[in-house]
């Protein structure tokens, strides 16, 4: 058999390295292995999300300027995962319900509040997600691999990373 | 007549393309890392290529001393991410500054200069504080600073560059503008190609170990809260840059760390009390600013008066929530210093945590930075 010359071989070669580059910078943070997002508390179903459960959802980019630095993220509405779990929302999200808040809670214990209305898309226009891509690509260890981004917020604190768990707690039932 | 038009003309024409291209020339291109926003220049001093090069000519001269002994690189030397590696400067007559000396690596996006003087704000400022301060002596000059002008004016090498930083002017060679070559050099070193860095804006995860990324989570979870001074793409407090909002961004902070409690007033010692000296507040003793850690392993003895000597000093210090010192004027207990930021609340570090917190501090170095000839004493070449 006739072997290829050598200049042949080279688009090949090209596209391989590119295609293994390419594979390499998708490679997820070693910290996303197994990871989930776990919904708790006063809701209908509890939910266990895995990072493909969280990418078969509807997906949302919001961006926000870090240091002169605009950088978007990209992930699922919360008030989508809340739906998901069952939590009053949409004309549901009244009454008794509208005393109901969500504890977010961090791998190093960090926690946040948000209430339930803030987070419902038909209440507020805030967008705000569980990110766990950050300018189309994985979430860094430090982040991730959930975390979540609150756009409208003037400081970062409630930008929640390394996001484990979603509690949710109604005051009034 | 119309002949005389077209020559006027085209004379208007070339005159425009050689200022264009003279332009062109000295304009002064960032080439900023990614993530790295624009800095905030002083709109009476835009950077250029040549006050950049009279600004490195002149930190290297020790001309700038008045015993000629000392130059802006002697605390300052570019293999220590300029800084000097003593626990505390030592000024042209021998004079010992009460405080380390501070890296100005990235230094055009310091939005406060000094360790612990909130009004010190911009560069030009600052560098007369070395060249003409008395307490302590730096550089030693004498106001009006007659002596170091006459010594410049002397030097053909100056007089030209003199010339081209500052063309609009016929007498260029004047304190203010010796004051705004330094800044312009100053504020073009820029470092961002530490590993880290590579892992960061380019993806580049073969570029630092598992025990950086692992002391990269440590830094930033909540135990160890390291990030919350140590913030943002310089590690550090007080960022600035052009467009920042006070409101969007917060203010600049400065912290108490608990390094000190010794009794009385003042519970750090004097002349370093910190905010304080500016503002005169007790609650401002013993508050300095969060400086950046890049590059922060080539930038021992650490603190704001060097005052521990290694990395490692510096995590069991943060461990214990404060420093205790036993013995002698400066004992006392740190951690229960009033005035000590409520972020510092010690924490535990396990031996394989020490170590990776070492690792990934050690990945912040910009080595190409220490060596890099834009940056490089350019009197050794001649």
């Amino acid at each position: 058999m006739k072997s290829l010359p050598r200049r042949a071989w080279q688009p090949v070669i090209a596209a391989l390295v590119v295609l293994t580059s390419a594979i390499r910078a998708q490679t997820p943070p070693a910290n996303s292995a197994g990871a989930a997002l776990s919904v708790s508390g006063d809701i209908p179903h509890a939910l266990s999300l895995t990072a493909s459960d969280l990418k078969a959802m509807p997906r949302t980019t919001v961006t926000i300027t870090d240091q002169g630095r605009e950088v978007k993220y990209t992930g699922v509405l919360v008030g989508d995962v809340l739906a998901k779990a069952g939590a009053p929302l949409g004309r549901a999200l009244s009454g008794p319900a509208m005393a109901t808040y969500v504890v977010a809670t961090a791998k190093d214990d960090y926690q946040v509040v948000f209430s339930l209305g803030e987070l419902d898309p038909a209440f507020t226009a805030n967008d705000i997600i569980v990110a766990d891509t950050v300018d189309g690509q994985p979430l860094f260890d430090y982040q991730g691999p959930f975390r979540i981004v609150a756009p409208h917020d003037k400081r970062g604190a409630r930008s929640i990373r390394m996001l484990q768990r979603l509690e949710v707690v109604r005051l009034r039932k | 007549m119309s002949r005389t038009l077209l020559c006027a003309a085209l004379i208007f024409v070339a005159l425009i393309a050689v200022i264009t291209s003279l332009s062109a020339e000295n304009a002064f291109v960032w080439n900023l890392p990614g993530g790295f926003p624009a800095p905030r220049v002083p709109v009476d001093n835009p950077m250029t290529t040549a006050k950049v090069e009279l600004g490195r000519y002149l930190f290297y001269d020790t001309r700038l001393s008045a015993n000629q002994q000392q130059s802006c690189a002697s605390c300052h030397q570019q293999e220590r991410a300029f800084t000097d590696g003593r626990a505390r400067a030592v000024g042209s007559t021998g004079e010992m500054h009460p405080r380390n000396s501070m890296s100005l690596v990235n230094v055009a996006y310091v939005g406060v200069l000094t360790w612990a003087n909130p009004t010190l704000t911009q560069l030009e400022k600052q560098a007369l504080v070395p060249m003409f301060g008395t307490e302590p002596i730096e550089l030693g000059l004498s106001k009006p600073g007659s002596v170091l002008l006459e010594r410049l004016s002397r030097d053909a090498r100056y007089r030209s560059m003199f010339a081209a930083a500052f063309p609009d002017v016929s007498q260029p060679v004047t304190v203010e503008n010796v004051t705004k070559a330094l800044a312009s050099f100053e504020r073009s070193i820029i470092s961002a190609r530490s590993p880290y860095d590579r892992y960061r804006t380019k993806r580049d995860n073969d570029a630092i170990t598992p025990a950086v990324r692992r002391g990269e989570s440590l830094f930033y979870s909540q135990p160890f809260s390291c990030f919350r001074c140590h913030n943002g793409f310089m590690l550090g407090g007080a960022t600035d840059f052009e467009g920042r909002s006070a409101a969007g961004e917060g203010g600049f902070e400065f912290h108490n760390t608990g390094l000190y409690n010794l009794e009385g007033l003042l519970s750090y010692p004097s002349p370093n009390t910190g905010v304080y000296e500016a503002t005169r507040k007790p609650e401002d003793v013993g508050r300095f600013r969060a400086p950046t850690l890049r590059n922060i392993a080539v930038t021992g003895p650490y603190m704001h008066d060097g005052s521990i000597a290694t990395l490692d000093g510096v995590l069991d210090h943060y461990a214990a929530g404060g420093r205790t010192i036993l013995e002698g004027p400066l004992r006392g207990v740190g951690h229960e210093n009033p005035n000590k930021s409520r972020i510092i609340r010690g924490f535990t570090l396990t031996a394989d945590q020490r170590a990776d917190f070492l690792a990934f501090l050690n990945a912040l170095t910009d080595e190409p930075l220490l060596h890099d000839p834009r940056f490089s004493d350019p009197w050794t070449k001649h």
